[in-house]
């Protein structure tokens, strides 16, 4: 008798009409058949031969099939006389080492901060991400790095307003100085006065569009990326909230400068102080298989999610919205994708949260 | 107070010391290149560098990762006196490294060099299988295809000494027979595998991956022939306890107390003792397994 071991570094996701496959090792995922699913769970239960055995002649030809695909694709593989018992299952823990992983910063005054860099005596924050509404200089971005020397802080993202005196000479000095800058984005661009081949340490983007801070949230397919920290984190805190902390234009302290809620100011209060006020960290276990048509989709390990702009359908026994985030275009019942903003049942919520309705 | 020696852009060392931020433990972090004065203040031992200043009373624990503590020797115009300065400096500097291994530790700066022919006798005679083995100076008694070779030394990195050459010693097949004699080489029966196993050994655990390198004839014979396209398969596994527990009668007898450790599968279901280093890399399989191994390591010092 053969028996069908599934590697235990590939997750299967059902969906309430298809299967992501998600290969937590090659960092890809794939869209099945709930058929190829139920297949699986029998593949668990009896040897090969006996599944076969199952169904009548026609369907035992896909069955083969759809195992010589499993075989193929190197998602599991085959023992005889039993499963092999020595291969564990992977653990879906989620440990990481940053007390914060993620600040969104919505910058106006660079004061703000100084108040973050104290703040890293006693907290350890990642990543940066830093959204600023007015233009930047070099010596302002020049200064970034050096505000953040010697603490834990890895990397540094920024979103700024393109003007004229960004040359080619500009962008290799921030590139020569700056060790945490991994992504500059720039908006309002409308013509360049930079070279986009130089060599350069961060990854350098432009954009036409004027960005606002309200452009977050949407949840696409292109944003979505198969690795196994970002599957362990979904698969057991929110995977936008979770470590994140965000300072809005005001310098009010919330999970995400987009949210309602916040907890005090960076002027008169800490870092420190806010993580430990109780409710700061309300959404930070909430998966995606308690939010409302999300539990039903098979991207949920994979999803970005948005806690900011939802529908506004739901919310569940301590308050929390447990609503699908309102920038999905997807439809888990149907597997179809369609423009979020055209969608008259969305109408309601983005009235609410002031978006324009596209006609 | 941790003392790490490491080296100074070693990646695995920064992983384990952002969980001590999280356990709020004191360290020191020691490069490569730091070398040291003794001194003396208060009658109590203190190492002097560019970088560090501590004395060694208040180190509770060391993690020996890369380099080690080195010493500034000094030089004197007598010979006489340098002679007998030497000598003293070396007992003084002994004294210094083996006070430190004294203590709560990671692996030792004075047994860090492993011995490829050693290891593989105590495997052999704490009953672990291990593939035929020999040294030769020729090729007349190997069979062609089924004999592999591999470096004696340990250190895999050498600097490139050919172009297109990377640098790291592989293991490959012999397939043909050389005419003249060449320096004593490490020859060994070549063991057809179902999947290789690497292991992480930290006091008395296991921690295993089987890599699925079969399928692949470019990390057949050495699966550090990484396949971009297609990676291995990683997957956690258990050994059987005998086999864990040799292992931990060899990293004793060894007096290794943290090391990664290579197993073969055969296709015939035996279990074939291939290495152990203790300064391996082990950060893979921590991330593709989720064994959290640094976040151990961290918790251990």
């Amino acid at each position: 008798m053969r028996y069908f071991n599934l590697f235990s570094s590939v997750l299967l996701t059902k969906g309430a009409s298809r299967i992501l496959i998600s290969d937590l090792e090659r960092n890809v995922s794939e869209l099945q058949s709930l058929d190829l699913y139920n297949l699986t769970e029998d593949l668990k239960l009896n040897s090969i031969e006996d599944v076969i055995k199952e169904y009548d002649r026609d369907s035992g030809e896909i069955i083969n099939e759809y195992i010589a695909f499993l075989l193929e694709n190197e998602y599991g593989f085959i023992s005889h006389n039993n499963w092999d018992n020595s291969f564990n299952q992977l653990s879906f823990n989620y440990d990481s080492s940053d007390v914060i992983s993620n600040l969104f910063l919505e910058l106006d005054n660079f004061s703000v901060l100084h108040k973050i860099r104290s703040a890293m005596d006693t907290i350890d924050i990642r990543y940066l991400v830093i959204y600023s509404i007015r233009q930047l200089s070099k010596e302002e971005l020049g200064e970034l790095d050096f505000i953040f020397e010697n603490t834990p802080l890895e990397g540094i993202e920024i979103y700024c307003p393109y003007y004229d005196q960004i040359n080619d000479a500009f962008l290799s000095y921030l590139s020569d100085t700056s060790k945490r800058i991994y992504k500059l984005v720039l908006y309002n661009c409308d013509t360049i006065t930079f070279s986009t081949n130089e060599n350069l340490k961060f990854s350098l983007e432009y954009t036409k569009d004027y960005i606002t801070i309200k452009n977050c949230g949407i949840v696409d397919l292109k944003y979505f990326n198969t690795n196994n920290s970002k599957i362990f984190e979904s698969k057991n805190y929110n995977s936008c909230l979770f470590k994140k902390i965000g300072i809005d234009i005001d310098g009010n302290i919330k999970n995400c400068p987009l949210m309602p809620d916040h907890f005090g100011n960076i002027r008169n209060t800490s870092l420190e102080k806010v993580l430990e006020m109780a409710g700061f960290k309300k959404y930070w276990n909430l998966t995606k298989d308690h939010i409302e048509i999300c539990k039903d989709c098979e991207f949920r390990y994979i999803c970005t999610d948005c806690r900011a702009f939802t529908e506004k359908t739901h919310q569940n026994k301590e308050g929390l919205d447990t609503s699908k985030p309102l920038k999905c275009g997807y439809d888990p019942y149907t597997g179809e994708w369609s423009e979020w903003s055209t969608n008259p049942l969305k109408e309601k919520a983005m009235r609410y949260y002031d978006f324009k309705i596209k006609q | 107070m941790i003392l790490i020696l490491s080296a100074n852009k070693d990646f695995t060392t920064n992983e384990v010391i952002k969980w001590l931020h999280i356990f709020d433990k004191k360290y020191i972090r020691v490069h490569e290149f730091e070398l040291f004065e003794i001194k003396v203040i208060d009658k109590k031992i203190l190492l002097e560098s560019q970088r560090n200043s501590f004395y060694i009373d208040d180190i509770n624990s060391v993690w020996f990762r890369r380099g080690g503590i080195k010493f500034n020797r000094l030089q004197f115009q007598n010979e006489s006196v340098n002679k007998i300065m030497d000598e003293t400096q070396f007992c003084l500097e002994d004294y210094v490294i083996k006070k430190l291994e004294s203590k709560r530790h990671i692996n030792k700066q004075s047994n860090n060099r492993t011995n490829k022919l050693l290891i593989l006798e105590k495997a052999v005679a704490v009953g672990l299988d291990v593939p035929t083995y020999f040294l030769a100076d020729n090729t007349d008694h190997i069979n062609l295809g089924k004999t592999i070779t591999k470096s004696i030394s340990e250190n895999i990195m050498v600097k490139s000494a050919f172009d297109d050459f990377d640098g790291i010693l592989y293991t490959s097949i012999i397939d043909k027979h050389e005419d003249e004699v060449f320096f004593p080489t490490f020859f060994q029966e070549k063991i057809e595998k179902e999947f290789e196993i690497r292991c992480f050994y930290l006091n008395g655990k296991v921690w295993s991956c089987a890599i699925f390198s079969q399928n692949d004839e470019q990390t057949k014979i050495d699966n550090r022939i990484y396949n971009y396209g297609k990676p291995n398969r990683n997957v956690r596994y258990t050994l059987p306890p005998e086999i864990h527990h040799k292992i931990c009668i060899l990293m004793t007898e060894l007096d290794y107390n943290c090391g990664s450790i290579d197993f073969i599968k055969s296709i015939d279901g035996k279990f074939y003792f291939l290495e152990v280093n203790p300064v391996g890399q082990f950060l893979g399989i921590s991330d593709i397994c989720n064994y959290a191994l640094e976040k151990e390591i961290a918790d251990y010092l």
